[in-house]
């Protein structure tokens, strides 16, 4: 395998006495890539060179994957597993701290069930991670509760996508191909600060005349690019959504020919955009009727366009809507399995498209598969070498197992790869549910606000620790290097993993020597369903820059382009969607008269554990803030930089104001990566859409006061 | 050297990519030598990024009592020589542009120098390479007088105003900055 993969031509600095590892970034869905630099001696890692010719990025990385390195020989790493004792975290060793483990899972399995024990998982991780978290909770513990941090990231996408195209995707087309689109329609995205290495592609295209529309309560740099800015209420996608739809019916912009040949509910929706004019329209989203207009006219004439969101129209109570909409405005145009042209959403974390394909999640096993389906349960137990009797039922979703706390049916957690302490909504309840379990262990690498419930506190490998594959947000899986040896005595969260699979005697389902062999049990476990890899090698991601999925065979080329023939449903038709408006779960009233709405900043990633342990990013944006436009700024008495109160029916918190017209005059944005007295997420909503369980992060209603 | 910096300040989306990657560079002691500032932060979220120009004849190195801000052959205006540079801090307002700064601890001038362990090899500067938003570009001297050719056109054939954002108005679009 080799360590370091450069074109001909392509030139890169080489330090004397340092080596280069090609990689991609550990934090979002773009997985730029790059080389990490290696002191040939010390074995530590030194820095970042651009990776020039990886072709969905260009050597192009947004501050964190720059400085994304810095986590890995970091002061704060935890070197050594903690044990609490009396309330404060002792060193301990491994023995002493699976004997703990062990001991406790057996106590509480032997009282109150198989099912008292659950994991919570992530998708910051490889695919063979991701995938042996399902295995691990099923099998080694034997546990139906098992979900992962994608509830509050992608599961609305996928909901959305599986209800209209049938196959959950996250983009139909790959990047590259952005060059050539005419128009973007970009909805709750603010691809400038959450997927920066997009924007080239973007300009691209603009230097060819592309258009740019963008949906966003806020003016975001994105937003500011844009050629129409439609600033709407957050929670309002679906208004807007049904109202360009009315639209390109009515101006006769539908491929009439390709929704005829390809597409169900063609009436249905026709019937039910009817009453979105944009008169009514513009009352729901606030946006105004020239805007509106003007949007589906340079929308409806684009001859190849891509209607692209993200967590800003999926993070609400009805996402799997919002999204099915979005997908059926591309839908109607004849765009989807084109060149140029198509549908995709951002995948927020790094694995967040691999990792919601293989079993992380209640309801799903590897390669897409469903729990409730027999055949699939077969086909998985045999691969595992269980019997189907034996596979667990489906659990519930991430928030939902804090119910499951409350109530004393979940008695004992195993966090990996996550923080739920600040990512999670309502965290007064998280909180407290960590609480009242009876014992919790954490994996990670820092000290995060999580692992400080925990009894045990297992310390992982970072990514640079690790070998494996990601599949990025255009569905194309990719490879990640070890670049280092584990630093202190952390281990992998494959061994770890192990590790207490063996404790609980199921050690001969988890017999990996290596991180290949964990690949090439995968391939097989995905191999047959929507989401099969058993084509893809480790040889022909390094040879192919990457292979698409769905790849059935080693001859198959891999599905840069989704859906050119066929859709993923059972009849091979997109299903429109047809869907009224609904108001979002909470809504201002006399009082909490503004909207709570909450997002991220360029300078951190997710809840912050490993970014505000980056000094560059920390003196970027040391804490959160209060944005708001002056015209309610002015109404409250509040100047740049006060501190401002803000309550909700469920938390409150200080933070500094910040004050720019670049925002709605009834919003106020706060970004969510702190955790404790600076999270937001004390004040979020736990809405949960009905199909996809994500919770409504991005509309609250809250009241506010100078503090 | 054969290539040039292009920079186009309305592209820029205020990630400061560039001044994490400009920490990288080798000789830079993990400090930036670039800026990123907001037009006006109240108005909207315009940045423009800044860096030295490589001028011709150097203001800097002109107002330098000690002569200690070299000029490589290629014209590359380097950081004050550490034996050289008294501290008088003549540079820092002889800039035009605000570039040279100065480290009080170490009591010297530390600038940008283009990168020039990499641009003397014709590998893109750190700035460069990473920006995600192409607002600051290492490219041939052609490429760059194309692109401006280009950028002209589309705005004679789209007009001047494509945006309902009156973004035109806060920055000039793009110039170029020439290192030869
Ligand atoms: S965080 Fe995302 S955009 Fe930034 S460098 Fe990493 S992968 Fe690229
Ligand atoms: S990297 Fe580019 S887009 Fe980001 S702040 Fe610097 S110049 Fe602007
Ligand atoms: S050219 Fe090099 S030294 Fe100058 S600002 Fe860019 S990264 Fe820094």
């Amino acid at each position: 395998m080799t360590q370091f993969v450069v074109k001909p031509g392509v030139k890169n600095l080489h330090h004397e006495g340092e080596k280069l590892i090609t990689t991609h970034c550990c934090y979002c869905g773009m997985q730029c890539g790059m080389h990490i630099r290696v002191n040939e001696k010390s074995g530590k890692v030194v820095g970042v060179e651009p990776r020039y010719d990886w072709p969905v990025t260009m050597g192009k990385m947004c501050p964190k994957g720059v400085t994304a390195y810095q986590t890995v020989d970091h002061e704060e790493r935890i070197k050594k597993p903690l044990i609490k004792k009396n309330g404060e975290f002792v060193e301990s060793s491994w023995e002493e701290a699976l004997d703990l483990i062990e001991k406790n899972y057996k106590r509480i399995q032997s009282e109150h069930g198989k099912d008292a024990l659950s994991v919570f998982g992530g998708v910051s991780m490889t695919n063979e991670k991701c995938y042996l978290v399902g295995k691990y909770a099923r099998v080694a513990l034997g546990t139906r509760y098992v979900d992962y941090n994608g509830r509050f990231c992608m599961s609305s996408a996928a909901g959305g996508f599986m209800k209209t195209l049938g196959i959950d995707r996250g983009s139909t087309l790959p990047w590259p191909e952005l060059e050539h689109t005419d128009c973007f329609f970009m909805a709750g995205s603010n691809t400038a600060e959450c997927h920066p290495t997009t924007i080239q592609w973007l300009w691209k295209a603009r230097d060819k005349g592309a258009k740019m529309i963008v949906a966003d309560p806020r003016e975001t740099p994105t937003a500011r690019i844009a050629d129409v800015h439609l600033d709407l209420k957050s929670g309002t996608d679906s208004a807007l959504a049904n109202g360009m739809m009315h639209l390109l019916v009515k101006e006769g912009y539908v491929d009439e020919k390709y929704v005829d040949e390809r597409c169900n509910n063609y009436e249905q929706l026709k019937e039910s955009v009817k009453i979105f004019t944009p008169e009514y329209t513009s009352e729901l989203t606030g946006v105004s009727v020239e805007k509106l207009v003007k949007a589906a006219r340079i929308f409806g004439q684009s001859p190849r366009s891509v209607v692209m969101f993200a967590r800003g129209v999926e993070q609400q109570m009805k996402g799997v809507d919002n999204v099915s909409l979005y997908t059926s405005m591309a839908l109607l145009r004849g765009q989807i399995g084109k060149f140029a042209s198509g549908v995709a959403t951002f995948t927020g974390q790094g694995n967040g498209q691999g990792g919601r394909e293989h079993g992380q999640k209640a309801d799903a096993l590897p390669g897409y598969r469903k729990i409730d389906n027999p055949e699939h349960v077969k086909y998985v137990s045999s691969v595992w070498g269980i019997e189907p009797e034996e596979m667990p039922k489906a659990g519930v979703s991430a928030y939902e197992m804090f119910d499951k706390i409350q109530r004393g049916n979940i008695r004992a957690m195993h966090v990996i790869c996550s923080n739920p302490a600040v990512s999670a909504p309502n965290n007064n309840y998280i909180w407290d549910s960590f609480n009242k379990l009876d014992f919790m262990v954490v994996s990670d690498f820092f000290l995060s606000e999580t692992c400080e419930f925990a009894d045990v506190v297992l310390p992982t490998t970072t990514w640079a620790e690790d070998e494996g594959t990601t599949t990025n947000l255009e569905g194309r899986v990719i490879r990640i290097r070890k670049v280092r040896e584990p630093v202190g005595e952390s281990k992998t969260d494959w061994e770890i993993m192990q590790l207490i699979a063996e404790r609980m005697g199921k050690g001969k389902y988890f017999p990996y020597k290596n991180v290949p062999e964990i690949y090439e049990e995968f391939r097989l476990a995905s191999k047959g369903g929507k989401a099969d890899y058993y084509g893809i090698t480790y040889d022909r991601i390094e040879k192919e820059d990457g292979v698409f999925w769905p790849c059935p065979s080693e001859d198959h080329p891999g599905t840069p382009t989704m859906f050119q023939d066929s859709f993923g449903t059972e009849d091979g038709r997109a299903n429109l969607a047809a869907v009224g408006w609904q108001q979002p779960g909470e809504v201002t009233s006399a009082e909490y008269p503004i909207t709570l709405t909450t997002g991220r900043v360029v300078f951190h990633y997710l809840s912050g554990t490993q970014t505000r342990r980056t000094p560059f990013l920390m003196e970027q944006c040391p804490e959160p803030f209060a944005e708001m436009h002056p015209e309610m700024a002015s109404r409250y008495a509040l100047k740049d930089g006060d501190y401002v109160y803000l309550e909700t029916r469920r938390g409150n918190m200080e933070v500094k104001a910040k004050i720019t017209k670049a925002i709605r005059k009834d919003h106020i944005f706060v970004p969510y990566h702190w955790g404790k007295e600076l999270s937001v997420n004390k004040l979020t909503s736990p809405a949960l859409d009905p199909t996809s369980r994500m919770p409504e992060f991005k509309v609250a209603a809250v009241k506010i006061k100078k503090a | 050297m054969n290539k040039v910096m292009y920079l186009e300040f309305e592209r820029c989306i205020g990630c400061r990519a560039c001044q994490a990657a400009c920490r990288e560079c080798g000789g830079h002691d993990a400090k930036e030598r670039n800026y990123v500032e907001y037009v006006n932060f109240f108005e909207n979220r315009q940045t423009y990024p800044m860096m030295c120009m490589q001028c011709k004849d150097p203001a800097c190195a002109k107002v330098c009592p000690a002569n200690a801000i070299q000029i490589t052959e290629e014209g590359v205006v380097l950081s004050a020589m550490e034996d050289k540079c008294i501290g008088c801090r003549n540079c820092t307002f002889g800039c035009p542009f605000g570039i040279p700064k100065f480290d009080f601890e170490e009591n010297k001038m530390y600038k940008c120098d283009m990168c020039y362990d990499r641009t003397k090899h014709d590998i893109s500067p750190m700035c460069a390479s990473v920006c995600p938003s192409d607002a600051i570009r290492f490219i041939d001297h052609d490429e760059m007088m194309d692109l401006r050719r280009r950028r002209t056109q589309m705005n004679l054939i789209e007009g001047k105003k494509p945006s309902e954002n009156d973004k035109w108005e806060y920055v000039p679009e793009f110039f170029g900055v020439y290192s030869d």
